[in-house]
């Protein structure tokens, strides 16, 4: 009988132990597979799909998605269908952010917090999910809208600004209702451009293009100067 | 490893107007420490005080020698840090390996065999390896409660937190959740709020919190002193004690300023507990 000494014994112990986890570990799930094939680490796909409001996130952008892009469809009036779906489109992220981070959207919040696992970076990948989610549903509805190339862009850097803006709120109130504010100032800033021009779309020319993307730039500094707020459960309470 | 070292000097939190915990100065390192009290006390604003993620009012902590006010440090003390809440919120509809492997990337486990390692190690403590495959919707509320501790335990932390981690458990369950943590007492700092002066028992340390000010801390049997001379027996209603109840021999076991001629009894620790609280609470 062979025998061994302290080392070796060990070594063996710690072998054995990786390989009877191995053995115990169940099987990935699809989705968890099928975001390994595309390269992501396994903790980064764990973090992805293990996540339950991650998974609601998905589910209301998905649901929300589906009926902005057949509300959209209405041939009819075409002008008035694209304008209802860009009002809406922006606010499908919105939703899906705040549905995904803060002790209301995960019911293992207060753990995930007091893990050295940084706020921010979770916060970022979260919404990073929800944003890229929504923006392919999104961009497939609106093929069924009534101008497939316009729609299929011009909502997505208001979306990216107020999404942006949503998190830089949700360092200084709670998720949702920094979700709510973002969105009240987005209507309410369309109501403002739709009362005071003409033109139903001006709220997404050029211009406006521009200003999304200062708000995102802006939105996104505050939220790294404020990043300690995602670490602390007074501001996602 | 070595046991956290736990250092506080004046921590206040405050909600609004109301004060949870008041300008508590703690010293704790390594052992069991209770920390007992009414509900309302302040126990878990403490503890998530304790465990960096509500920030203090006022007042200042520190875990071994690291300031939680810096992010640094305070990534530091989570990476030494094992907290179960009340309320852990793991998912039902999650398979148990998968939940606990999702903790262990948290507290950053970044390679898949290292991580799947520490997730069966924490399960073998805990002793669900065996149901590592099932749904823990499936598990019962007490071994739900195990696979809370089970994602303390990763990574065997230096600091435990754990808000009334038998709570709603039966006493076999109750049992082997003691066991568990009794079994870390060596090489960590476990701090544990419950309301029953019964698992306070076994722990090095009791704070006992009341209106949020520290009441007192000590052992077990200082906890116990604090009645010594003021618990006795009589066969009939007491008139003015601050606390009494009947005994299953019809006499009435009494708290307060014994009368004379009282039969004086050895004091428990439920009875120092009771003394410290204010005297509505315990009449």
């Amino acid at each position: 009988m062979t025998t061994y000494d302290q080392p070796n014994q060990d070594r063996l112990r710690s072998n054995w132990q990786a390989i009877t986890a191995e053995l115990d570990t169940p099987a990935a799930s699809v989705v968890e597979r099928l975001l390994g094939r595309v390269g992501l680490s396994s903790g980064t796909v764990r973090l992805m799909a293990g996540t339950p409001a991650l998974r609601r996130a998905w589910f209301a952008a998905l649901a929300t998605a589906i009926a902005v892009g057949l509300s959209a469809s209405d041939s009819n009036d075409p002008r008035a269908s694209l304008f209802a779906f860009f009002v809406v489109a922006p606010l499908v992220p919105l939703l899906g952010v705040s549905l995904a981070y803060g002790v209301r959207a995960d019911p293992a919040h207060e753990i995930t917090l007091a893990t050295p696992m940084s706020g921010l970076r979770l916060v970022l990948l979260r919404s990073a999910v929800v944003l890229v989610v929504s923006a392919t549903i999104l961009g497939l509805a609106s093929l069924l809208g009534p101008s497939p190339a316009l729609m299929a862009g011009a909502w997505l850097l208001p979306a990216l600004g107020l999404t942006a803006l949503n998190l830089a709120l949700m360092t200084m109130m709670v998720p949702h209702r920094a979700s709510l504010t973002a969105a009240i100032l987005w209507l309410g800033t369309l109501v403002i451009v739709n009362v005071s021009t003409t033109d139903k779309l001006a709220a997404f020319s050029p211009t406006a293009q521009l200003i999304a993307i200062l708000l995102a730039v802006g939105s996104l500094t505050v939220v790294f100067t404020r990043r300690q707020a995602f670490d602390r459960l007074e501001a996602t309470a | 490893m070595t046991a956290a070292q736990v250092l506080t000097g004046g921590l206040t939190k405050s909600f609004g107007k109301t004060t949870a915990i008041s300008n508590l100065n703690l010293m704790l390192e390594g052992g069991l420490v209770a920390v007992l009290g009414p509900n309302g006390s302040g126990k878990t604003t403490l503890l998530r005080c304790l465990a960096t993620i509500l920030s203090p009012n006022d007042g200042w902590m520190r875990v071994d020698g690291l300031d939680p006010d810096h992010e640094s440090d305070r990534t530091e003390i989570r990476r030494r840090l094992g907290y179960m809440p009340q309320e852990p919120g793991l998912s039902r509809s999650g398979r148990v390996f998968d939940v606990l492997d999702y903790f262990a990337v948290l507290k950053g486990f970044d390679q898949e065999r290292q991580r799947r390692t520490a997730v069966f190690a924490a399960l073998d403590e805990v002793g669900l390896r065996k149901r590592a495959s099932d749904k823990v919707g499936e598990l019962s509320g007490g071994m739900r409660r195990r696979l809370g501790l089970a994602q303390a335990l990763l990574g065997s932390p230096s600091l435990l937190i754990l808000d009334e981690p038998s709570a709603n458990l039966d006493p076999d369950e109750r049992l082997r959740l003691r066991q568990i943590i009794a079994a870390r007492r060596l090489t960590t700092t476990a701090i544990i709020s419950t309301h029953l002066t019964e698992e306070a028992n076994g722990c090095e340390t009791i704070l006992v919190l009341t209106d949020g000010q520290l009441a007192f801390t000590g052992s077990p049997s200082a906890l116990a002193a604090v009645a010594d001379g003021r618990s006795w027996l009589q066969p009939a209603p007491p008139l003015e004690v601050r606390a009494s109840w009947q005994q299953p021999d019809g006499r009435y076991r009494c708290l307060g300023s014994p009368p004379p001629g009282a039969i004086l009894v050895p004091p428990t620790i439920e009875d120092g507990y009771l003394l410290l609280q204010e005297p509505a609470a315990v009449s």
